[in-house]
């Protein structure tokens, strides 16, 4: 009796993970239809309405080639990576570790909950005047930006992994004595990476989002700088070869966490 | 002899006779859980038992009836509110040393494969870093996990993550093993399986454990005694001795006139309609 109900549940293997070499039927079907969304507005507009409105995918691979070969390209991206990946790593050292004590400390964290929702409901973009008269118009001001944009993130989705940690696993290992160390180590941290990575996916976007916002009100370089100052001189295509890199760095970023995620993260 | 096997229905705690060497013991241990806006809500009212040294007790009961609370008392998981918890003679204010814990669902962390999740039994139990792996080995070779060291919880099938939970209590190396319905999620044939393995491995090294269960049947088979709890507040109503010899092998067990006695005895005593 004992060995036929092993034998029945033993049959649940592991599936051996399907690994393929190359490109992926869906990384070509994802090409595919960026090629055909610019083949799209190629064509609108050569024929439907004037490329000074919104350029043309022709012009602006001109004008990336232009800034690649002056050096521009570089400068201007280099400058709005640098803001917003500081702004990022900066928000992560400060909202994990915060996150992680106002969800021990729950009294603590009903005090300040009213502030803190407020300044993260708060349209931070609204902030950037402000920042530029603190931080003045270099690196620094932009930093803040992407900081205060993504600080909440990690303040909030850190908290709450806290939170859901099982607490049989916290009782289990009290049990067994577990050390406050072994508990952090072992169960905390563990519990809390993967609401660590998705910080970091949503806060992304957002940190690059904060850092060309800092740079579109005052700044004399970076891809935020470039669009305004693009836009200023009516030059849509510099508008559009701006918006384009920057497109570019999300997915790639995007990409790359996702990379971290996989390796980090085997066990889901 | 199994046929004539006795079954002597004692009244709680006077006429037992006290074992060997006591592990654990309740002296009227009282436990009420303050509720907002309304009185306190007494789940334990009174209960003294003993457990002695190598002794397998279980404890059914209705559910509801606080019997998961005094396991979580006797690991100094929580507090009385009255009456002592004590192990080894010691009250209980912190989880005490050797004290293992079972609980109903597997509690495995997500995070460590098969043999890491057995292995914070080995960490937390002190086997020195270097007998580490030759003993979740041979724990892995007992439950029957040979083959799935490395999967993931999430890979698994119920019966074989209470296995390895069982493993890492093993681990642990608890010399009193509390078990709070380890079973009870399980289907009806993995759960005899499971049952059957707790025994070999009882057998083989004589620990004392406390099996919290609500199935008279299971509380039986396993047990040198049951133990009967009233619904909440909970109070001892029988204390009975199972006789039965060991080893025991289910599918005769199920017909002894002694294991359908018991079984009639403690289904009155729960006073579950006929």
């Amino acid at each position: 009796m004992t060995d036929t109900a092993t034998l029945t549940e033993e049959r649940v293997a592991a599936p051996a993970r399907r690994r393929s070499f190359g490109i992926s039927p869906t990384a070509l079907a994802q090409l595919a239809f960026i090629l055909a969304l610019l083949g799209l507005w190629e064509l609108a507009s050569r024929t439907l309405f004037n490329p000074f409105w919104s350029s043309r995918p022709s012009l602006i691979a001109v004008r990336l080639w232009e800034l690649a070969v002056s050096g521009e390209l570089w400068v201007h991206t280099s400058t709005t990576v640098q803001e917003a990946a500081a702004g990022l790593l900066l928000a992560a050292l400060v909202g994990i570790p915060l996150g992680i004590v106002l969800a021990r400390a729950p009294r603590v964290a009903r005090t300040v909950d009213p502030v803190v929702m407020g300044l993260y409901g708060l349209p931070r973009v609204a902030l950037a005047p402000l920042f530029i008269l603190w931080f003045g118009i270099g690196l620094l001001s932009k930093v803040m930006m992407a900081f205060t944009m993504v600080v909440f993130i990690f303040l909030l989705n850190v908290m709450e992994g806290v939170r859901t940690i099982d607490p049989d696993h916290l009782d289990l290992m009290k049990s067994m004595r577990a050390g406050r160390f072994y508990l952090i180590r072992r169960v905390l941290l563990p519990a809390v990476v993967p609401w660590i990575v998705a910080s970091f996916r949503i806060g992304v976007g957002l940190a690059l989002i904060g850092a060309v916002v800092g740079e579109l009100i005052g700044a004399n370089r970076g891809l935020g700088w470039y669009v305004e100052s693009s836009g200023g001189q009516l030059d849509t295509t510099g508008v559009f070869t701006g918006l384009t890199v920057l497109m570019v760095l999300a997915m790639l970023a995007n990409q790359l966490i996702g990379f971290i995620e996989r390796r980090l993260v085997t066990w889901r | 002899m199994a046929l004539t096997a006795t079954l002597a229905a004692v009244p709680p705690l006077e006429a037992t006779p006290a074992p060997a060497r006591v592990r654990a013991e309740l002296r009227d241990l009282k436990i009420s859980f303050p509720r907002p806006d309304l009185p306190p809500l007494e789940v334990i009212s009174g209960i003294s038992m003993s457990v002695g040294e190598g002794e397998f007790v279980a404890v059914v009961g209705p559910s509801g009836s606080g019997k998961s609370t005094i396991l979580r008392a006797l690991c100094g998981l929580l507090k009385p509110s009255g009456g002592r918890v004590m192990v080894d003679g010691r009250d209980v204010t912190a989880p005490p040393p050797g004290v293992g814990f079972m609980f109903q669902k597997d509690a495995l962390l997500p995070w460590r494969t098969v043999s890491g999740n057995i292995a914070v039994g080995a960490e937390l139990g002190g086997t020195p870093a270097a007998e580490r792996p030759e003993r979740i080995a041979a724990l892995i070779r007992l439950l029957r996990l040979d083959g799935f060291e490395d999967a993931w919880p999430r890979q698994l099938s119920g019966g074989m993550r209470q296995r390895v939970s069982l493993g890492r209590l093993l681990a642990y190396q608890p010399s009193l093993m509390l078990m709070d319905e380890p079973f009870g999620a399980l289907d009806y044939q993995t759960k005899i399986a499971m049952g059957l393995e707790l025994l070999r491995v009882w057998e083989a090294e004589r620990r004392s454990i406390i099996f919290v269960t609500h199935d008279i049947e299971e509380a039986v088979a396993l047990a040198d005694r049951v133990v009967v709890f009233s619904a909440r507040p909970a109070r001892i109503v029988a204390d009975y001795k199972v006789t039965l010899p060991r080893p025991r092998h289910m599918r005769s067990m199920r017909s002894d006139p002694a294991f359908t006695r018991l079984t009639e005895a403690i289904w009155s005593d729960l006073a579950l309609p006929d």
